[in-house]
């Protein structure tokens, strides 16, 4: 391997001694996860807009009022009418409207109320938004029901008692941040590989080497070694970065992350060394590795869960190295996956790595 | 005289167009073998084919007696390549991509000896991207020279760069020559083949027209002296080539050129033919002949289209 260690040193200088791109490919997913992070962080715990309308306005209809802004999720404002309170509806500004209609308060002074015809509290929602309107629905239907229970002084017998188990409290950060490793190895190496290599391929540089007693393996193996090291330093930074300042949790095996990261970086540098050797010059390369990765970027996991995706994408999605990449370390950092769990996408990258190394090492040319 | 490359019937086909076209020659140890021709000539294709970067379509060649096609391996460890245009990493150092390529080969010669050789010893922790162009280009032959190699290929090692540049890079190519280094190189300059060159071949479309040394090829010609002038009015080429002493007339656009082997008489006779019929000399000069001319005479176009 005559030129293997003196490359790989050549690389790893190139690498530092370009420090705007080393700037940018770091600066760019740590970008990614404050933007994302900051702004979809709060996506776990949703709020439910609603919407009080106080015809009544007696102190029994204010009562309620603050039964309603007392509850949990459920974030309450008073309004005046209600057909502007219907237009905010339609716009989607609030997903509940209550309407206490006038009496209220008179029918709460009656005596026996068993005997009058029920006092109602009428409930609008959007029913185009099923999951935030339901969830208002059920809690406002659970408020009604206890002032009812306790107006007409009913006695439950059966109850259910209902203990809070603690599960693992995972937030978008601590989905986002293994996405955006994930895509990071991806990029850095489908990309940075064919744009560099097709571009020494058309600056000579490639061709000089031909005319010496260098061997493309030493060559090939250099690039790989170099660019491990670089990116591995990267994907760890990155992990440290999220782990340290947005407080993303790493359940699992640091090792088995390293392993995982390794793997990535193999299968996506060979991809980039077969994108390289298809493109004619680095004009044509950049784009090639774009159409490659910005899809995987959206199909595979990296900002949206997998099982997001539609039916009919589910074949591409299983298929694209990047879901399992994604998934591995996800899983890892989320849930402490071990390798007995991770055996599907460990053997799925395994695949294409040895396939597209293959590739790539019979279409290599210098020139 | 040891001969180090031999090349017999080499041809390289690109679809039609036969670029090189059955050449042979020999190279000897310690010359300096010139490929002299217009661009486009075939001059980098032969040379790439020595080298082992394309594969000959016909003929055969060897170094040291190894064959280029067969033992490829063996010939890149005798040969140093300094190709028409290569950029090196930018962003190393002058001294850093010496011991790159250095890591390349079996054995190496000492960096700091190669560098003082093309007087970049004081660059040597210089980026590469600080260079300016003939230092680059004296930077590429250091590269060539990092083997010990037998034979050194030099595509138009100065094309681009300024006089002074120049003149610098033939120094050092003399100095490698005066080591015994055999060196092999392309040129489009007649100057340069001329002041560097032990021998000549002159290359055009794909053939080997002529082969000697630079005076082997001017006086092989039999031209003598070239007298140029600017003419202001038609005179026919015969009434020219009647003048006593001239063995050739020539045309192009306002410029006659007369060879002649009697530049006394030639001169005397062309005054009074022109003073007779009333035509102006203008920008009248005369010159020994040069490749140029042996270049103009074979193929009737000159060597670089100005």
């Amino acid at each position: 391997m005559r030129g293997y260690g003196q490359l790989t040193l050549a690389q790893l200088r190139l690498f530092w001694r370009n420090k705007k791109v080393l700037f940018w490919t770091l600066l760019f997913p740590i970008f990614f996860m404050l933007v994302l992070g900051s702004f979809l962080g709060n996506g776990n715990n949703t709020m439910v807009e609603a919407v009080v309308i106080d015809q009544d306005r007696s102190s029994f209809s204010k009562t309620l009022t603050e039964k309603f802004a007392d509850v949990q999720g459920l974030n309450v404002k008073e309004a005046g009418e209600l057909p502007t309170a219907k237009k905010q509806l339609e716009k989607g500004d609030t997903q509940l409207i209550v309407v206490i209609p006038k009496g209220y308060g008179e029918w709460s002074l009656s005596k026996d109320k068993k005997r009058e015809a029920p006092q109602k509290v009428i409930l609008y929602y959007d029913e185009t938004k099923i999951n935030t309107s339901q969830l208002g629905l059920s809690v406002m239907n659970q408020v009604i029901d206890g002032i009812s229970k306790q107006m007409t002084e009913y006695r439950p017998v059966l109850v259910a008692e209902s203990t809070p188990l603690r599960s693992l409290d995972l937030g978008y950060i601590d989905f986002l941040v293994p996405g955006i490793v994930a895509m990071m190895i991806m990029s850095n190496n489908m990309n940075g590989v064919a744009g560099q290599i097709a571009s020494w391929r058309e600056r000579g540089i490639l061709r000089r080497m031909q005319t010496t007693t260098l061997a493309p393996g030493a060559f090939i193996a250099a690039q790989i070694t170099s660019r491990l090291m670089l990116n591995g330093i990267q994907a760890l930074l990155l992990i440290l970065i999220g782990y340290f300042v947005f407080g993303t949790q790493v359940n699992g095996s640091w090792l088995l992350l390293i392993f995982f990261i390794i793997l990535g970086t193999l299968t996506f540098m060979s991809i980039g060394f077969i994108i390289a050797s298809l493109a004619k010059d680095p004009e044509q390369a950049g784009p090639m590795a774009g159409f490659l990765s910005f899809p995987m970027m959206f199909l595979g996991g990296v900002f949206f869960p997998i099982s997001s995706m539609p039916d009919f994408l589910q074949p591409v999605v299983q298929v694209i190295p990047i879901t399992h990449l994604t998934t591995a370390i996800r899983e890892i950092m989320n849930l402490g996956a071990t390798i007995q769990e991770l055996w599907i996408p460990g053997v799925v990258l395994a695949g294409w790595a040895i396939v597209a190394f293959t590739v790539s090492a019979l279409t290599f040319k210098w020139e | 005289m040891e001969e180090i490359l031999k090349v017999e019937n080499l041809v390289k086909v690109y679809g039609e167009h036969r670029v090189v076209d059955e050449i042979s020659f020999q190279v000897y140890k310690g010359e300096i073998f010139g490929l002299l021709g217009p661009n486009g000539a075939g001059k980098t294709t032969t040379m790439e084919m020595i080298e082992g970067l394309r594969k000959p379509d016909g003929g055969t060649a060897a170094i040291n007696g190894y064959d280029i096609v067969k033992e490829k391996k063996k010939v890149k460890e005798v040969i140093g390549v300094q190709l028409q245009s290569t950029s090196l990493f930018e962003l190393l150092k002058v001294k850093e991509i010496m011991q790159v390529y250095a890591s390349f080969y079996p054995s190496s010669l000492p960096i700091d000896a190669i560098l003082g050789d093309v007087s970049l010893t004081e660059k040597e922790d210089s980026f590469v991207k600080q260079l300016s162009g003939g230092q680059k280009q004296r930077l590429a032959i250091a590269l060539a020279l990092v083997n010990d190699p037998s034979v050194i290929f030099l595509d138009e090692p100065t094309t681009g760069l300024d006089p002074q540049s120049r003149r610098a890079l033939w120094d050092i190519i003399l100095r490698l020559k005066k080591r015994g280094k055999t060196i092999f190189l392309s040129t489009h300059y007649m100057d340069e083949a001329q002041i560097l060159c032990d021998r000549i071949a002159i290359m055009d479309r794909g053939k080997i027209i002529a082969l000697d040394t630079p005076n082997g090829l001017v006086n092989g010609l039999n031209m003598g002296t070239a007298i140029e002038f600017h003419r202001e009015a038609q005179i026919p080429l015969q009434t020219l080539e009647s003048i006593s002493g001239v063995r050739k007339a020539r045309e192009k656009e306002e410029w006659v050129t007369l060879y002649s082997d009697n530049l006394q008489a030639t001169l005397t006779d062309l005054v009074s033919l022109t003073s007779e019929q009333g035509i102006q000399l203008v920008d009248l000069r005369t010159r020994t002949a040069t490749l140029e001319d042996v270049f103009l005479s074979m193929t009737g176009r000159r060597l670089r289209e100005e």
